[in-house]
């Protein structure tokens, strides 16, 4: 064996992958080699060196809140096994539609109506004919624009047929649409965030009370959220709403919990600017404090903090 | 055999299996499967990232991704190596994203679980720990990713160089760059404690 080959062989021990016959000429050559020796051992020292960090454990809170959040997905991801229909199937439906076509002239000539059918593709789906949400059906291609009259809106989305809902934002049957769209019906970071947006359009502009189950699943959002994008959009929607218990206790949690220093930043402007409506709880104070003073914080973090304490101190 | 690394997920004989029951929707399977690996992916990711909340996101995030792609799994690689392939990548993209030095602070460091061996011994273990952080900080991102396999998951070059595509030989490479990198560092680091202790 020579000296220039110690490198390759001296990891391949290192790592346990060296080859019986490799390892024998290696133990033989640093008898006689008192520089690979040396060398090799320092080498050795390092790699064992290494173990002195034992690394992490995982937290019974950190398990927790993936086991809910693999959970989530999970639900979201549910695909829905095809099935081939039965031979019988098909004709049996086709002699169905021909009873049922038979069925509704007969109705509509018997009560000589005037109205035009309206076609299905166009038709407002009334509140009361919403797709099961307690099945946790997949909503796709959703569509969200404000209907001219009466300040309602109109929200579409596809499941395993084309959707459209019509109503007021205060319609409990639309707010609990919209909150099941934001707790996770959407597919992808894209869509919630999309989903706040459209939401905050909405909600976030002061006109009409907000839905206890909009701002339920928003806080919902900023606490448990993956991405910190989505997380942001929440807490910037849920900033503009009239300050409650609820959000007061997602922003705080956010403030001491959340990794992204962005939100972060809109927690601090959200209870710095309710403090101005009425005096800050001690709770506020004391997360602000921690802000402004940790060390390890993110300087922009702490100089807000520092600011919004100012601010409601003096 | 100096290898020594960290207890790992050991059987792999049914991953996938779990990975066949994610597909069907078996959320227990997902469970099963984070229990096997969770532990090694949030080691992986915080001696890559030098943050347990980071650490953290990404070991979720891959999760997150196995189910979503669990139908693209082809099989060519082990489970356990398309794991780290997706938990390496996301690192890299959080690195991009945050380009903060990754050092640790010492009041960072987790303590370890159930030292009892008072306060001087304790001490004295998280000065090693941060300078083993601090060390492996010192090193390009390619070659602590690679050492950190080897070292700390005792994967072979094989599936290092699936993991991070590159070749066997490359692998090989990274580790020897990153261990002679180490080396004088931690001599001196061993004298000093040596005379501590």
């Amino acid at each position: 064996m020579e000296c220039r080959e110690l490198n390759e062989l001296a990891i391949d021990r290192l790592t346990g992958q060296i080859a019986p016959a490799r390892e024998e000429a290696l133990a033989a050559h640093l008898e006689e080699c008192a520089g690979c020796a040396r060398e090799i051992a320092a080498l050795e020292r390092a790699w064992e060196f290494l173990g002195e960090d034992p690394g992490l454990e995982p937290t019974r809170d950190f398990r927790r809140r993936s086991r809910e959040l693999l959970e989530e997905e999970m639900l979201r991801r549910r695909v829905r096994e095809f099935r081939p229909r039965p031979r019988w199937v098909r004709p049996a439906l086709q002699a169905a539609a021909i009873l049922l076509a038979a069925g509704t002239g007969y109705l509509a000539a018997s009560r000589r109506t005037s109205a035009a059918l309206v076609p299905a593709a166009d038709a407002a789906v009334t509140p009361s004919r919403l797709p099961d949400l307690n099945a946790n059906p997949r909503l796709s291609n959703l569509s969200y624009q404000p209907v001219s009259s009466g300040g309602k809106v109109d929200i579409g989305f596809d499941v395993t047929t084309t959707y459209k809902l019509e109503g007021s934002p205060s319609d409990p049957e639309v707010a609990r649409l919209l909150a099941y769209v934001l707790s996770g019906a959407a597919e992808n970071a894209g869509e919630r965030s999309r989903a706040i947006e459209l939401v905050q359009q909405h909600y976030g502009t002061g006109v009409g009370e907000t839905s206890p189950d909009i701002v339920h699943a928003l806080t919902a959002t900023l606490r448990k959220d993956s991405n910190p994008g989505v997380r942001k959009k929440a807490a910037d929607a849920l900033s503009a709403m009239p300050m409650n218990a609820e959000i007061r206790a997602a922003f705080l949690d956010a403030l001491r919990a959340d990794r992204n220093p962005a939100v972060r930043l809109v927690a601090i402007d959200t209870l710095a600017a309710a403090a101005k409506v009425s005096p800050a709880d001690p709770s506020t104070i004391q997360s602000l404090r921690e802000r402004a003073f940790d060390p390890s914080e993110n300087g922009f973090v702490r100089a807000k903090a520092a600011s919004a304490l100012k601010t409601m101190e003096y | 055999m100096l290898i020594r690394s960290e207890p790992g997920p050991g059987d792999r004989s049914g991953d996938r299996d779990l990975l066949e029951r994610i597909r069907r929707g078996d959320t227990e399977g997902a469970a099963t499967l984070f229990e096997r690996y969770a532990p090694a992916l949030l080691r992986f990711a915080d001696r890559l990232l030098a943050d347990r909340g980071m650490a953290e996101e990404v070991t979720q995030e891959v999760f997150v991704k196995v189910i979503g792609r669990a139908h693209q799994y082809d099989g060519r690689a082990e489970v356990a190596s398309w794991l780290f392939a997706i938990a390496a990548n996301a690192c890299r993209d959080r690195r991009r994203r945050d380009r903060r030095a990754p050092v640790v602070s010492i009041e960072a460091l987790p303590e370890p679980a159930g030292h009892e061996e008072g306060v001087e011994g304790t001490l004295i273990d998280r000065e090693k720990r941060e300078a083993v952080r601090r060390a492996l900080a010192e090193l390009s991102d390619e070659q602590r990713e690679a050492l950190v396999l080897a070292r700390y998951h005792g994967l072979a070059y094989a599936e290092i160089a699936t993991i991070l595509g590159i070749s066997v030989g490359a692998v090989k490479t990274r580790i020897f760059r990153a261990v002679e990198t180490l080396k004088a560092r931690f001599s001196q680091g061993a004298a000093s404690w040596n005379a501590a202790n």
